[in-house]
């Protein structure tokens, strides 16, 4: 019995050793809490890794480079704590109200996607707490009469507005558009942009159809959309969805002159996964590598400028990650989300929400992710997105003009 | 048009249906012998895509050739997770005669103790992390309490904890190959060619993704019916106490149906990659686990070829319910034919509540 009892004790000791430094500890008197259920594994995993970098990477960059916040008479520092929400709905309402009610966090961060930042944004309403959106696009988050959401990422509804545009500039006699789109929150806002912006510019949408976000075989709607013959086929949804809907497009032999996909063509990984296949596909983004946004264009066009540059943030982020990766806009966006709160906070002199919240709504600033600026709902108007496409093997800018690091390709060549 | 597209879409889901199938058939092995519902089931099919989409990116090697491979690895998988995992709670015989006394728990806390420490010390030779000290302690001493309480003679658990078992099972599996491959969806390109039906384009990589399918799914039928070994595991499914007095070693016949049925699970994440070679990442498992449940049971859930034929009914329905659904004005096709697949499962099992092919009695 004894025995039993020094055995466990020394159990108990030696487990509570390990896992004592990893529990919370409140904010000290000059260090202000961000606080992010951040999706680390599930099936938003490979854009938690990167939001958590990039928020990283300019954490270290506030901290050390700028030498914190000034902020009531003081320089505090920035601390950052997430935990992993597994992408799901129920670990990220429930993180949230950890964060805030036992982390007691000053700013909470909402996870990636348009569907888990809607799931989150009652907790933050609830508590008064300011949401950062830095991954939720959908413009439906807008809509709902929250006055603590944030928004960072572009609204949905612009993601193919360049796009478009691109086609009736190069290419006039294109006319029949078609859609075909993951049904879920972020796509669906996005699909609805692109109909009325085709509208606009004079397209025929000849097919508008979406498809279950976990799909395993498209086939059935792409018979369906070869039918159509289209000009122009725009669509995709998250990562392994538009990666299957290239993949079949080819099997099928559909050859449409331009294939643009929201969130999968921007990443390395699926030139990687689709080699040849991937030639002249396109995809709006947020923010590319190769992006020309600096401080003195930034002073060219009168706005303030704040954090690193280009070059400075790549550099922050892979010490963040501990790999040689570069960011993609899902990194970007986090990152910049961060530097506006700093802005914030420092422009309303307190850490309130309520007094932070007014403060963002009158920013207006740009930084090495662009312009930065919101509408009285938090709704991201002062951004404007790349359309990037793949040319052997690299993603390259070709749109808008202004920002290119290379022309377009069109039409995109044949799947063989 | 209407012909053809529909023409078109039975065809791809036939094609998919087999390998749909071919996915279904662990599950329904291993529930059929061991009563073992295994939830970790899509994990196993996401270890066959990595072990096809590795081998050919790194060496090289055609898909088709991955298949013994991964039926190996697989297997191997299989025993591993019996024995260390499952065989606890499904023991049909309390076959060891170990006693355990709660000085055993004390004694795997001394394991780790004594292994963190060990791996401090060494940590000043080695460049280990903490978190790294920690797993390595955890699965000393799991082993040594596998070792300890897998021999024990003890009554059979309850289901539902055989169910947290796999599921944990499945978990693991999925943040280990996380950790190792990153989440990134992969994929990769072996081309074969197409072929032209006019109705519809078939890749040859698809029908040869069927064809392995059907073959396996063959084998295993001849395999069941035709040899001793094949039959003695039937004889588990029939009456295990039966087979018991006949003199079928039940223990060993448990620890084979769960390697095999890992083994034919891991085989068709092979055959999977040949139909859709791209998004493979660790997670993608997650929907296949709830449509081999449903297609299991469709095909009379004790029954591997049944799961097969319920396999190639699924996919038919799937595919070909589009046209027909896209017929109607409005609404959204894709989205209905799940409504449309599960309205059809509900009429078959009303009709059949064993499923399409268990035998009566």
């Amino acid at each position: 019995m004894k025995r039993k009892v020094l055995f466990l004790s020394v159990f108990l000791l030696a487990a509570a050793g390990m896992v004592l430094p990893a529990l919370p500890c409140h904010a000290s008197d000059g260090e202000i809490l961000i606080g992010h259920p951040a999706c680390l594994s599930g099936s938003y995993a490979k854009a938690g890794e990167q939001a958590v970098g990039g928020i990283q990477a300019i954490l270290d960059w506030v901290n050390n480079t700028r030498g914190g916040i000034a902020v009531e008479g003081r320089k505090a520092s920035l601390v950052y704590k997430y935990y992993d929400c597994e992408s799901k709905k129920e670990s990220v309402t429930s993180l949230l109200e950890r964060l805030i009610t036992s982390d007691k966090v000053h700013f909470t961060f909402a996870p990636y996607s348009s569907g888990l930042t809607l799931a989150g944004a009652p907790i933050a309403e609830k508590y008064g707490m300011i949401y950062m959106d830095h991954g939720g696009a959908s413009d439906k988050i807008f809509q709902q009469g929250f006055e603590y959401v944030v928004q960072t990422i572009g609204p949905g509804s612009l993601y193919h507005a360049g796009t478009l545009e691109m086609v009736k500039a190069i290419d006039p006699s294109a006319k029949k558009v078609a859609l075909a789109y993951a049904d879920d929150e972020f796509a669906r806002s996005v699909m609805k942009g692109a109909e009325e912006r085709a509208a606009e510019l004079g397209f025929e949408i000849v097919f508008n159809r979406t498809y279950p976000a976990k799909v395993t075989d498209l086939t059935p709607l792409l018979s369906d959309l070869k039918a159509s013959n289209p000009d122009v086929i725009i669509g995709g949804g998250h990562f392994e969805d538009g990666q299957l809907l290239n993949r079949q497009l080819a099997d099928l032999g559909i050859q449409p002159k331009l294939l643009s996909l929201i969130a999968a063509a921007t990443l390395p990984a699926f030139g990687e996964a689709l080699g040849d296949l991937a030639e002249g596909v396109m995809g709006p983004s947020h923010w590319e590598y190769g992006v020309t946004f600096s401080e003195k264009g930034a002073k060219k066009l009168g706005k303030m400028w704040i954090g690193p540059n280009q070059e400075e943030f790549v550099a922050l982020f892979k010490k963040a990650v501990g790999k040689d990766m570069i960011p993609d806009y899902h990194a970007a966006e986090a990152g910049a989300a961060v530097l506006a709160l700093v802005l914030a906070v420092e422009k309303a002199d307190s850490l309130d929400p309520d007094d932070v919240r007014e403060a963002l709504g009158d920013l207006e600033f740009m930084s090495f992710y662009g312009g930065w600026n919101i509408d009285e709902t938090g709704k991201q108007v002062g951004h404007s997105m790349v359309d990037v496409q793949w040319q052997k093997g690299q993603r390259v800018i070709v749109w808008p003009v202004a920002a290119q690091t290379g022309k377009p390709l069109y039409p995109k060549p044949d799947f063989k | 048009m209407f012909f053809e597209q529909l023409s078109g879409n039975l065809v791809q889901g036939l094609i998919l249906g087999s390998v749909y199938g071919m996915a279904t058939m662990g599950l329904s092995l291993i529930f059929g012998v061991l009563q073992v519902v295994n939830v970790g089931h899509g994990a196993f099919i996401m270890v066959g895509a990595f072990t096809a989409l590795i081998l050919f990116q790194s060496l090289g090697v055609p898909p088709i050739l991955a298949i013994p491979v991964a039926l190996l690895i697989g297997m191997c998988l299989g025993m591993i997770f019996y024995y260390g995992a499952v065989k606890p709670l499904v023991s049909p015989s309390g076959a060891g005669i170990r006693k355990v006394g709660r000085r055993q728990l004390g004694k795997a806390a001394g394991v780790f103790v004594a292994v963190m420490i060990a791996m401090r010390i060494l940590s000043g030779v080695l460049d280990l992390n903490i978190a790294f000290s920690i797993f390595i302690a955890i699965i000393l001493m799991y082993a040594f309490l596998v070792y300890v309480y897998g021999g024990r003679r003890q009554e059979k658990g309850p289901e539902l904890a055989t169910l947290l078992v796999t599921f944990s099972l499945g978990v693991i599996l999925e943040e280990v190959v996380k950790q190792i491959f990153t989440s990134e969806a992969r994929g990769y390109n072996w081309d074969l060619g197409k072929l032209d039906l006019g109705f519809t384009v078939l890749p040859f990589t698809k029908i040869l993704a069927s064809g392995g399918s059907l073959t396996v799914a063959v084998l295993l039928y001849l395999w069941f019916n035709k040899t001793r070994a094949g039959m003695a595991m039937r004889s588990v499914v029939e009456d295990s106490v039966g087979a018991r007095v006949c003199g079928v070693n039940v223990d060993w016949q448990y620890a084979l149906s769960f390697s095999l049925g890992i083994g034919l699970t891991v085989t068709s994440g092979v055959l999977l990659t040949m139909f859709i070679p791209v998004g493979i990442n660790p997670y993608m498992g997650g929907g296949y686990t709830l449509k081999a449940f449903v297609i299991a049971v469709l095909g009379g859930l004790a029954s591997p070829y049944g799961a097969f034929f319920g396999g190639v009914v699924f996919g038919l329905l799937e595919n070909g319910s589009y046209t027909l659904l896209a017929a109607l004005p409005g609404g959204e096709p894709f989205a209905l034919t799940r409504f449309f697949s599960f309205v059809m499962l509900l009429v078959i099992l009303l009709i059949r509540p064993t499923g399409l092919l268990r035998r009566k009695g």
